[in-house]
């Protein structure tokens, strides 16, 4: 269990994490989702004591991980490709690195196996792909058989298979019962990998929730009905649960209710319809939306879309 | 946040050996024998005391004078150690990069994952550093005092090892070589550069005492024992850039002096700032 409180990271005048608070649980994948420079891996690098915490504090099993007697079998971490000396073999890095907590080089095969590098281990590592030096990275991590395990971006640089790799393999780790934090811009591997989401924008949590959640909210149906009739038709569904929204004077965005009942009712009342169509926003969209005002690179051009600006309000209702 | 889905299996409690100042060590030693700048380095200063002792031993013409006995182990200590000014330097180079290499290539991530105390890390890693270089430089010193012995006793000069004379220096240079070593990584450690701790530590061990010996100010010529190469090569008879002015423990003091700094800066630093 990883818990994080008022975790604040400063840069000189720069806030890179900004006061946030979460806890990952044992037993489950959670995705740790933002975009770039979101604070994702600055805060994976404040759990494992690489940097030092501007305000607040983090702790893995209960103590901050400095303090652990065996912090390799306490957490394992991938923080990126390049935390290894090119000059050295993978099978030298691991075995040096195994040394520190006496674990047998009997493990370091094993990891090697695990991670499909047996070919390469005795090559030197400056002349590896960036999907080998991601698989290293993993076999490092996993070298102390881990409690809890915190991946950066893990799937960065794999091929189809390997992604598929990572992902069977937290999800079999998680399910015996470790702690396993993965982190990720891509909403789509999130999806399939992780059970519970923490996003992260600009530094901030901006959402925290089970993945099934977040996709029902984001999921949510919105209909688009163009009628002359606008004020009669909203009429018709004042509701808690569904949402009406006037874009435009003859324009309505529907949001709780299917198609098919909206135009069975308007029938009902006579209202004439000119326009029905159901809009489902993607899973990929309803995270934009999330994070879209707080992203920190942003490339220009792009209008907003209706259609996602909708469903952000929607998410970040559910979410709360 | 809403729901919390429940655990589905109790929490996974690792198990086995822990960190220990041994294992420490023997990671270092790992690393500083699987990177080919330790072997090319070793070589070096090995290769280079061996070809100076030969170099010099031959080239000396005693023309007919005889070395009294008495003074024959010291006199042969000379070639012996005459390394020693060279091979400083190249594990001067060694020192840094034993540190500035994990800086530039991310491997302290890695390092400090793992030790994330980090003050073992950088001791185990002088330990490492200490003892591999004391032992290369004994090869070199006693290598070369028998290539030297080689050639010398054809002009009548020989010496035996167990006579301190000799034997002191031989030991006093290696012990100055794993010094210097040590005292680099604590400066590599210091800048996190390759380039400028090898710029900072050969200049200091060479530039500093050519620069100061050429400026004409008597305050300046003051100082020249207390810089590191000089003090270190003085407390074996080889006199660098100035002419011997203390005693042996007092130079070998003034050559601790500078490696305690360099380490406790290296310590301050590692210990406060971001990996």
């Amino acid at each position: 269990m990883i818990q994080a409180q008022s975790l604040t990271k400063r840069y000189g005048s720069k806030t890179a994490v900004d006061a946030v608070d979460f806890t990952v649980q044992p037993g489950r994948v959670t995705g740790f989702l933002g975009p770039n420079g979101a604070g994702k891996s600055t805060t994976m690098r404040m759990i494992v004591g690489l940097d030092r915490p501007t305000h607040g504090s983090v702790t893995v099993n209960g103590k901050q991980y400095r303090e652990h007697k065996a912090p390799l079998r306490e957490v394992g971490v991938l923080l990126d490709a390049k935390a290894i000396h090119t000059g050295r073999s993978a099978y030298n890095h691991l075995l040096a690195m195994a040394a520190t907590h006496s674990i047998p080089a009997s493990r370091v095969k094993e990891v090697i196996e695990l991670t499909g590098l047996d070919s390469v281990a005795r090559k030197r590592v400056g002349g590896f792909s960036l999907g080998m030096g991601q698989r290293l990275g993993i076999a490092a991590a996993l070298l102390g058989d881990p409690a809890t395990l915190i991946l950066d971006e893990p799937v960065n640089g794999l091929d189809p298979e390997g992604v598929q790799w990572v992902r069977h393999l937290v999800r079999h780790l998680a399910a015996e019962g470790r702690t396993i934090m993965l982190s990720s811009h891509l909403m789509s591997e999130m999806a399939v990998t992780a059970d519970h989401l923490i996003v992260l924008g600009r530094g901030r949590v901006i959402a925290d929730a089970p993945v099934a959640e977040l996709i029902g909210a984001a999921t949510r149906k919105t209909v688009r009905v163009r009628t002359p009739y606008a004020p009669e038709l909203a009429a018709l569904f004042q509701s808690a649960d569904i949402t009406v929204t006037r874009t435009e004077a003859d324009l309505l965005e529907i949001v709780g209710v299917t198609a098919a009942d909206i135009g069975n009712q308007a029938a009902r009342a006579g209202i004439a319809l000119h326009e029905l169509t159901p809009i489902s926003a993607s899973l990929e969209e309803a995270y934009m939306a999330l994070t879209q005002n707080d992203v920190e690179y942003r490339t220009g051009g792009t209008p907003d879309d209706p259609a996602a600006e909708h469903s952000v309000a929607d998410l970040q209702e559910s979410v709360r | 946040m809403t729901t919390i889905a429940p655990a589905p299996v109790r929490a996974f409690v690792p198990s086995g050996s822990g960190l220990s100042f041994g294992g420490e060590l023997r990671s270092e030693w790992i690393k500083l024998r699987t990177v080919r700048s330790t072997i090319w380095s070793y070589a070096t200063v090995i290769v280079i005391s061996l070809g100076l002792a030969a170099l010099m031993s031959a080239s000396i013409d005693l023309a007919g004078r005889e070395i009294p006995a008495v003074e024959q182990a010291t006199f042969l200590a000379q070639p012996a150690t005459f390394g020693v000014f060279f091979g400083q330097l190249v594990v001067a180079v060694l020192g840094v990069l034993a540190i500035s290499g994990e800086y530039s290539t991310g491997m302290i991530r890695s390092s400090i994952t793992a030790v994330p105390r980090r003050l073992p890390m950088l001791a185990a890693k002088a330990v490492v550093l200490f003892v591999c270089t004391f032992v290369v430089g004994l090869i070199s010193t006693i290598g070369s005092y028998l290539v030297a012995a080689m050639f010398l006793a054809g002009k009548g000069v020989t010496a035996s090892l167990a006579d301190p004379d000799l034997l002191l220096p031989l030991l006093g240079g290696a012990v100055y070589l794993a010094l210097v070593a040590v005292f680099a990584l604590g400066v590599g450690a210091m800048l996190r550069s390759s380039a400028g701790g090898i710029a900072a530590s050969l200049g200091i061990l060479l530039l500093l005492p050519i620069v100061l010996s050429m400026i004409p100010a008597q305050w300046l010529a003051d100082l020249l024992p207390y810089l590191i190469s000089n003090a270190g090569l003085a407390s074996f008879g080889l006199n660098g850039f100035t002419s011997a002015s203390f005693e042996t423990w007092q130079n070998i003091l003034i050559v601790l002096g500078w490696v305690a700094v360099s380490l406790a800066g290296a310590a301050v630093l590692l210990k406060r700032r971001d990996a």
